[in-house]
């Protein structure tokens, strides 16, 4: 298990005790009118995730840019993307901020016998959410787990790749391939003459042993907005306005997805 | 593994419908509900017999304990779908344009809500229709392929993943081929 899932574990391990101090004398008793909303936007203060302004919805396929729908979009992007992205870090813990405050607002509701009918099937609505706010950001996490654990050996030596990690994800990579390189060694490169013994030749015409992020694979790029032009491999420009969807290798359009200027789709 | 091999080259039907779940569309609810904060948003209230926007996948929950009609989006219904269709025809290569994630709503809601349309029947034949008529021109796509580029706009998600495979190995394979190319020349 990746080290933010098992953040998230303990954090939600955190909020079952803090429920309990939460209904002590500390927090007054809840009173008939009680409000779901106010006492999550109280909850959500503090934990200092401020959702950008709302605006209207004209247009269907305008969707709200909500730290949920962001994180819609990271989701994809690293789920397309044949490289890591960077970590979401901020967005990730305003996020499971507000999952652990809903899931201790819903366990107040749920615990109250004066809870209504009407009121359980808010409690529904909230707790389904909350599943599936879950289930994507587990997704996510898994993402960039297998990632990590499939260039393990790349991370260790490169430097650029590192920034876009996490601690715990930097630390996890390394594990990984300490624990595989000791593996292949017991089993099998030390009974090898010395000059077959390593795992990162770079033997001409081969491709090398280290795995690596592709970045020639083709992905489906769709422009959030109007675009730069990029160069395409065969020497022509391409002006992506919004809207445009294309096919192409992912190094063409990896600084527009950096940018938040396009999603991969 | 982290991530079971049916996932890594592509997403699922199931993934992007949740996705698409996330938009907000209207609804006429059958019972009263406060204002709610969710962690997408504040929703509500609800107030029988006024229409309220809400996310679609808490629609389809209501929907299913018969709490509320669904108002199809401005786009599902027969008249729209048809002139899309005959757009569609008249133009032998470029796609009309639809909601990007016009394939994940309008399957849910036929299936969940086709009681809230008017003539589910044609409106799921037409777009079937829709369907045939844009796989053909996707995989005459296929033909203009090459190792740089190929717009596909106004395409949906659901029709770009089911692609996918085929037309990134296709690329794939001819930017190999062009590298080995120029390595030669």
């Amino acid at each position: 298990m990746s080290n933010w899932g098992r953040e998230y574990e303990n954090r939600s391990g955190f909020f079952n005790d803090a429920l309990d101090v939460g209904q002590g004398p500390a927090n007054p008793p809840r009173q008939a009118g009680f409000n779901l909303d106010e006492d999550i936007d109280v909850a959500m203060q503090p934990a200092g995730a401020v959702a950008p302004p709302r605006r209207l919805v004209e247009n269907t396929e305008e969707v709200e840019q909500t730290p949920l729908q962001t994180m819609i979009r990271h989701w994809m992007n690293e789920r397309h993307s044949p490289d890591i992205l960077p970590a979401q870090e901020a967005l990730l813990a305003g996020l499971l901020d507000h999952l652990r405050s809903q899931t201790r607002n819903i366990q107040i509701l749920r615990d109250d016998p004066r809870t209504s009918e009407s009121e359980h099937i808010r409690i529904m609505l909230v707790q389904t959410e909350i599943e599936r706010v879950k289930f994507l950001i587990r997704s996510y996490i898994r993402t960039r787990l297998y990632k990590i654990e499939r260039y393990a050996r790349f991370i260790t030596t490169n430097a650029d790749i590192q920034t876009r990690l996490t601690a715990s994800e930097r630390e996890h990579a390394s594990r990984h391939a300490k624990i595989t390189d000791q593996h292949l060694f017991l089993s099998v490169l030390q009974s090898l003459p010395e000059s077959q013994a390593h795992l990162d030749d770079t033997p001409v015409f081969y491709p090398s042993m280290v795995t690596q992020p592709d970045k020639t694979r083709p992905v489906f790029v769709h422009a959030l907005q109007d675009c730069p032009p990029v160069a395409l491999p065969d020497g022509t420009r391409l002006q992506m306005n919004k809207g445009h969807i294309s096919l192409t290798p992912y190094h063409v359009v990896e600084h527009l997805v950096a940018r938040g200027e396009a999603e991969l789709v | 593994m982290a991530l079971p091999p049916a996932l890594r080259g592509s997403v699922t039907p199931q993934e992007l419908e949740m996705i698409a779940s996330q938009q907000v569309i209207e609804i006429i609810p059958l019972i009263a509900m406060e204002k709610t904060a969710f962690i997408s948003g504040a929703y509500g209230p609800l107030r029988p017999p006024n229409k309220s926007k809400i996310p679609l996948w808490m629609a389809v929950n209501l929907k299913q304990k018969k709490k509320c009609h669904i108002v199809p989006p401005r786009w599902l219904n027969v008249e729209f779908l048809q002139g899309r269709l005959d757009l569609e025809n008249s133009d032998s290569r470029a796609f009309c344009e639809l909601p990007f994630r016009f394939a994940e709503i309008a399957k849910v809601i036929i299936d969940i809500a086709s009681d809230d349309l008017e003539n589910p029947d044609q409106i799921r034949s037409l777009l079937k229709d829709l369907r045939e008529a844009r796989q053909a021109k996707c995989r005459a796509g296929l033909g203009q392929i090459d190792h740089s580029e190929l717009s596909l706009s106004n395409l949906g998600s659901m029709e770009i993943n089911e692609i996918r495979p085929v037309f990134v190995q296709s690329m794939n394979i001819l930017s190999k081929l062009a590298r080995s190319n120029t390595l030669e020349a």
